[in-house]
């Protein structure tokens, strides 16, 4: 980077010469040094929820949920406000499709009410007397809610601010609902993500780079595993064992990672083959360097663009599974109250119907946001789609 | 690697793919807590009968009381030999009470495949050869619609206005409504409808993509060069070639698509076939029907597989055999 300032000072400097410090010292960045402290400080939360208090602080999803958001902030946030120009550039490109910014707006706002919102607002609870109210402006026939919260006029009982998207049969708010399964689907769909990402890189770069028999070895057992279609495998896991948020996680993550292991596998085959690998390997770089510092980087456009559109199709499976009633009935989900609201379609619409618009809106932006990262991150998809 | 051989080969893994996923499901039934046990001395407490005795009963007639081995052995016979057990929330041997289901479940996936494969593939080529039209982004914004909608809001949003709101159609399936009337049609007109969609959108995507590989190639200039018109350069020079790689993520992707897709109709339009028939065993706690009905689509998928991975190498003359 420098090479033109040196000059300017004239070409007498020597290596031994370079005062180190001044340019930020020998030392690891401060990206990395954060990291480790991060790293620290959440194991020893980790440990200090398992082993000292007998009451968890987080539940096992919510600890995931904290790791991928950590990862997040140190692989995603962090190099891209590093990298100013380069995140100017992504950001012209991703601009030039308006829908996706629209979905990223809509995702963020998702993102920060599910996840803070949890936080602040109590759990919907049962209340039998405000069951079936309409949601705010709209009115239904007095007779579907057995009492009515708002004003009553014409035989027509009104929704009220107090439950602005209505309630469902039991009398919870859909509006709080609606936040708490932001939270459910956020954390699906990002921590399953995060796994599978992992994971898939890992297999992927490492059957590419080593080849021959780990190459086999690794893409055989892929080929287990994708034989097994997940939803069913999920089916007879939850049957014979006690469903749960967390399950479904690992279930998905743990098993989900063919596709982008198969992906990220023939990306990194054809970048192997590129001189700077080359040229690593000749200055006696190791396996794990070359995979860490020169593979996974140049995959990594291909791996963010899937792991995107991968996120919705968990966030479905999920709400899929609530619906049936097989996940926890205690975590409130989309799934859940559009499947509470089913046998009520002739009165009140709105249970099955609102949490439904949520659900499609954000699987839609998803969709959007991942298809706009794919022409923005891809240098070789310029002009077509 | 010839192509015998390569043939040989696959089906010689499917076979293995087979055997392992069995022995995993016995793994997974040999760990589990509940297996259905609970549920039979339940039945046979609410019956009036004694809860030990059923529950000896239920070890001797799943054989719980046997040595791991045994268990194994006999589990992959009755496998192998399609004894798949008896059903005790039926009261009928699973084979038959799959024999039932099944044809419920042909009636409305067999149009919905042949729609979403009509409509799917004729959008996308329509789409890749008129690029940048109204119709190319009506049509994208339709496959994005269709993979983003979840299936089962989108049956119940159907029912709503369909059904509850305009009275049009049947809100639920009812059976002992023969087969080929009009009001079976009609009861099967939103399932086919919920299904297709997402499945067209998937086709179409993928459709498009390809064909769009070949509407620049040179021989497609040449062939418009030499003056052949446009239906014969979109079925001929852009669809054959692009038809390979489709038969790829057809087999597989509509077996899954329309697997996972037609548990979720089934459910929320009532549909008695095998895909209700298994939701119920799982609420039930029916063991050897459960296993049997998630283990139907798996198998079906590796067979899907196998057929997609042979039918490849015959369609397409280029390809080597030892890649995967």
């Amino acid at each position: 980077m420098a090479p033109d300032t040196q000059s300017d000072t004239g070409a007498t400097e020597r290596f031994e010469d370079v005062e180190w410090d001044e340019l930020g010292g020998l030392g690891f960045p401060r990206r990395t040094q954060a990291l480790v402290v991060a790293t620290v400080a959440y194991a020893a939360a980790v440990a200090y929820d398992l082993f000292v208090t007998d009451d968890a602080v987080l539940s096992g999803t919510n600890w995931l949920f904290v790791l991928t958001l950590l990862v997040g902030a140190f692989f995603v946030a962090w190099p891209l406000a590093e990298n100013r120009r380069l995140t100017a550039y992504y950001w012209r490109r991703f601009k030039r499709n308006r829908a996706a910014v629209v979905s990223a707006a809509y995702l963020v706002v998702v993102f920060v009410v599910g996840t803070l919102g949890p936080l602040v607002l109590t759990e919907p609870e049962l209340n039998i007397l405000a069951a079936y109210q309409p949601p705010v402006y709209l009115s239904v026939d007095s007779a579907v809610p057995t009492t009515c919260v708002g004003q009553t006029a014409d035989g027509l009982c009104h929704g009220t601010w107090q439950y602005p998207l209505g309630t469902t049969s039991d009398g919870k708010g859909i509006a709080k609902l609606v936040v708490f399964g932001m939270r459910v689907s956020m954390q699906v769909g990002l921590v399953t993500m995060l796994i599978v990402v992992s994971i898939g890189t890992a297999v992927g770069t490492s059957a590419a780079y080593f080849s021959g028999l780990v190459d086999e070895l690794l893409m055989r057992y892929v080929d287990i595993q994708q034989t097994f279609p997940t939803f069913f495998l999920f089916l007879i896991v939850t049957y014979l064992f006690k469903p749960s948020l967390f399950l479904l996680i690992t279930i998905f993550g743990f098993l989900g990672w063919g596709g982008i292991a198969r992906l990220v596998r023939s990306e990194a085959l054809q970048r192997r083959e590129e001189s700077y690998i080359r040229a690593a390997e000749n200055a006696g770089a190791s396996d794990g360097w070359i995979i860490r510092r020169h593979l996974m980087p140049n995959v990594s456009n291909t791996v963010i663009t899937a792991a995107t559109l991968l996120i919705p199709s968990f966030i479905l499976f999920e709400a899929t599974f609530a619906f049936l009633g097989l996940t926890d009935p205690a975590t409130p989900s989309w799934g859940q109250v559009i499947a509470s609201g089913r046998g009520d379609l002739d009165g009140a619409w709105w249970i099955a119907t609102i949490p439904g618009v949520f659900l499609f809106f954000t699987v839609l932006a998803f969709n959007f946001v991942g298809d706009a990262l794919r022409d923005a991150l891809d240098p070789r998809s310029e002009g077509d789609a | 690697m010839s192509m015998h051989w390569y043939v040989a080969r696959r089906v010689a893994w499917a076979v293995v793919a087979t055997y392992l996923i069995l022995t995993i499901t016995f793994g997974l039934l040999a760990v589990a807590p509940g297996d259905g046990q609970t549920a039979f001395a339940f039945e046979a407490a609410t019956e009036g009968g004694d809860v030990d005795e059923a529950r000896e009963t239920f070890d001797e007639i799943t054989g719980r009381d046997e040595p791991l081995l045994t268990r194994y052995t006999n589990y992959m016979v009755n496998m192998a030999t399609l004894n798949w057990g008896w059903s005790f929330t039926r009261n009928q041997s699973v084979m038959d009470a799959l024999a039932a289901a099944y044809p419920y479940s042909l009636m409305y996936a067999v149009p919905a495949t042949f729609i979403s494969i009509v409509f799917g593939y004729a959008i996308g080529l329509y789409s890749a050869t008129h690029q940048y039209t109204l119709t190319d982004y009506l049509g994208t914004f339709t496959a994005f619609f269709g993979i983003s909608v979840p299936n089962f809001w989108f049956g119940i949003m159907l029912i709503l206005v369909f059904a509850v709101d305009l009275g049009w159609l049947p809100s639920y399936y009812q059976t002992g409504r023969g087969v080929w009337t009009l009001a079976n049609a009609k009861q099967l007109v939103l399932p086919v409808v919920v299904l297709s969609t997402g499945a067209i959108a998937g086709n179409m995507r993928y459709s498009r993509a390809e064909a769009l590989e070949y509407v620049h190639a040179d021989f497609v200039k040449t062939a418009r060069a030499k003056g052949a018109d446009d239906w014969r350069v979109l079925v001929r020079h852009i669809f054959r070639p692009a038809l390979v790689p489709l038969m790829t993520i057809l087999v597989a992707d509509i077996l899954g698509l329309l697997f996972a897709g037609a548990y979720i109709t089934e459910v929320v339009f009532q549909i008695p076939g095998l895909g209700l028939l298994s939701y119920k065993a799982i609420i039930q706690q029916d063991t050897a029907l459960v296993m049997a009905t998630t283990l139907v689509p798996v198998f079906i998928a590796i067979v899907g597989n196998l057929v997609q991975d042979i039918a490849y190498t015959v369609l397409d003359p280029r390809i080597d055999y030892g890649d995967r």
